[in-house]
């Protein structure tokens, strides 16, 4: 079974700077998806640029296929040396989790990451690799649907010195917590955001050190496939109606004149619906075998200022946000964000002759730019999107 | 008979809702539920002539939502008496 993995991270800044010194990276990949996690020495820009320049070239170096040494000895030699401690220095975890379920872990001087397997906490083998002086852990191990890896900056662990806990919070402690707060399916946007909570609440809101927590939960991947707009020439009606439907995975129409075609090209009735869930959303459409249809350029704007919107009131609203409506652009909002792990738009680029006239604003280039933005959301918010034009 | 209603983008942003709304509770008001069946339909390729509304398979122009009462009594309204006085 393919997987997809579903990632999120968070980070406290240290209290009275401005940039944190804990940096996290993500590489969504075709065939598997990483995560590096750097902690700078220090805290503020300086750390900042540590944990960064570690992070980017971890990231980067590895997407390309190079190996663990070669990677090490590149940022050996490139972190600027600390002025005060005479050091170039950065922790770093390195995660890379394959769509297969394969599964190789990196750790130098990071808390050590957790593994959970079917909702229980497991031991993964680690071998101890020296390269250029410093140890390194390393782990190869397969993974299921389901599991979750967790890890975090050693700001966590110091949570509460000095103020509430004499030792801070420690490590096996944030074990036990995890392992109490983790519930079977939750998801890693509300364990991360758990952590971080409890964390805030020793540190009394004044962080003692950058905090970072970045969870990966892994998930049956489950596409979604968008027809949106007529092709140009409309030879090509029938390719991408075949490529919508015989794909895998949720399929949604969007747009009056791309159902009718859908409807053509299958030979099955297409159903409009007369009831209005909402008087500003046009009403949506049944069509055997397509999951979801509706009008197009309407629908999808709405859809997009609702994506924003969760975008921008950022993870504390992630939560509460239930997309129960009825209407075309939540119930399109709510396949995207909930239902689908990856989107894949297939967009037809005719005009619509619907839009040539005065009384309706939306030109080719305006819907064009909508679905770009869309999927920008979209990726922002961890899917993977591929657009195709016909 | 069946009267049709586009709900299409560029029929929406005309006020394809309130035409639906103003036909419902004409019919409702007639007691003609049984003679008309009122469908939503999806762009007809006649953006330009009005929201686009067909009568049984024959169009109406220049509809509007100011002008939806006076379309219903003059193109809905004899046919589906005439159903109904016939029955």
């Amino acid at each position: 079974m393919e997987l997809y993995i579903d990632a999120v991270y968070e980070s406290l800044h240290k209290y009275g700077e401005e940039l944190c010194g804990d940096k996290v990276e993500f590489v969504r990949a075709d065939d598997y998806f990483l995560a590096v996690l750097a902690d700078g020495l220090g805290s503020g820009v300086k750390a900042n640029i540590l944990s960064t320049l570690t992070s980017k070239i971890i990231a980067t170096m590895f997407a390309s296929g190079a190996q663990l040494e070669e990677t090490l000895e590149t940022i050996a030699s490139t972190l600027p040396v600390c002025s005060e401690r005479g050091l170039a220095y950065s922790t770093f975890t390195i995660i890379k989790v394959g769509r297969d379920g394969k599964v190789y872990t990196a750790e130098f001087d990071n808390p050590d990451l957790l593994y959970f397997h079917r909702n229980q906490l497991t031991p993964i083998p680690r071998e101890t690799v020296e390269i250029g002086g410093k140890t390194i852990h390393v782990s190869h191990f397969e993974a299921e649907s389901s599991d979750m890896i967790i890890t975090f900056s050693d700001g966590v662990v110091h949570a509460g010195v000095g103020r509430l806990l004499d030792l801070g919070w420690q490590y096996d402690n944030i074990v036990n917590y995890v392992v109490e707060n983790l519930e079977p399916n939750m998801s890693p946007r509300v364990i991360t955001k758990k952590l971080l909570a409890a964390v805030n609440t020793l540190y009394m809101q004044k962080c003692g050190d950058d905090s970072t927590v970045c969870a990966l939960a892994l998930k049956p991947s489950r596409p979604a496939t968008v027809m949106v707009g007529p092709p140009v020439n409309g030879e090509m009606d029938k390719i991408v109606v075949d490529k919508l439907m015989y794909s895998r995975g949720l399929k949604v129409v969007c747009g009056g004149t791309t159902s009718q075609i859908v409807s053509r090209v299958t030979g099955r009735e297409l159903k409009v619906q007369i009831d209005y869930e909402n008087p500003a959303v046009p009403p949506i459409a049944t069509l055997p075998g397509v999951d979801l249809v509706t009008e197009g350029v309407l629908t999808l704007g709405k859809a997009l200022d609702i994506i924003k919107g969760i975008n921008d009131a950022g993870a504390d609203s992630l939560e509460s946000y239930t997309l129960s409506k009825k209407d075309g652009a939540s119930r399109i909002t709510k396949l995207l964000l909930e239902d689908a792990t990856e989107v894949r738009f297939l967009v037809g680029r005719a005009l619509n002759p619907a839009h040539q006239n005065p009384g309706m604003p939306v030109s080719l280039g305006l819907k064009l730019n909508l679905i770009k933005e869309l999927a920008a959301e979209l990726e922002r918010t961890g899917k993977k999107v591929t657009v195709e034009y016909f | 008979m069946v009267v049709s209603v586009c709900v299409g983008s560029s029929c929406h942003m005309k006020g394809s809702y309130q035409v639906i709304k103003t036909f419902q509770e004409l019919i409702k008001k007639n007691q003609l539920e049984d003679f008309v069946e009122l469908k939503a339909s999806f762009c007809m390729g006649r953006c330009l002539t009005g929201i686009s509304v067909m009568v049984d398979d024959k169009p109406v122009d220049n509809v509007g939502f100011v002008n939806a009462e006076s379309v219903f009594y003059e193109h809905i309204f004899p046919l589906a008496e005439a159903q109904k006085s016939g029955q």
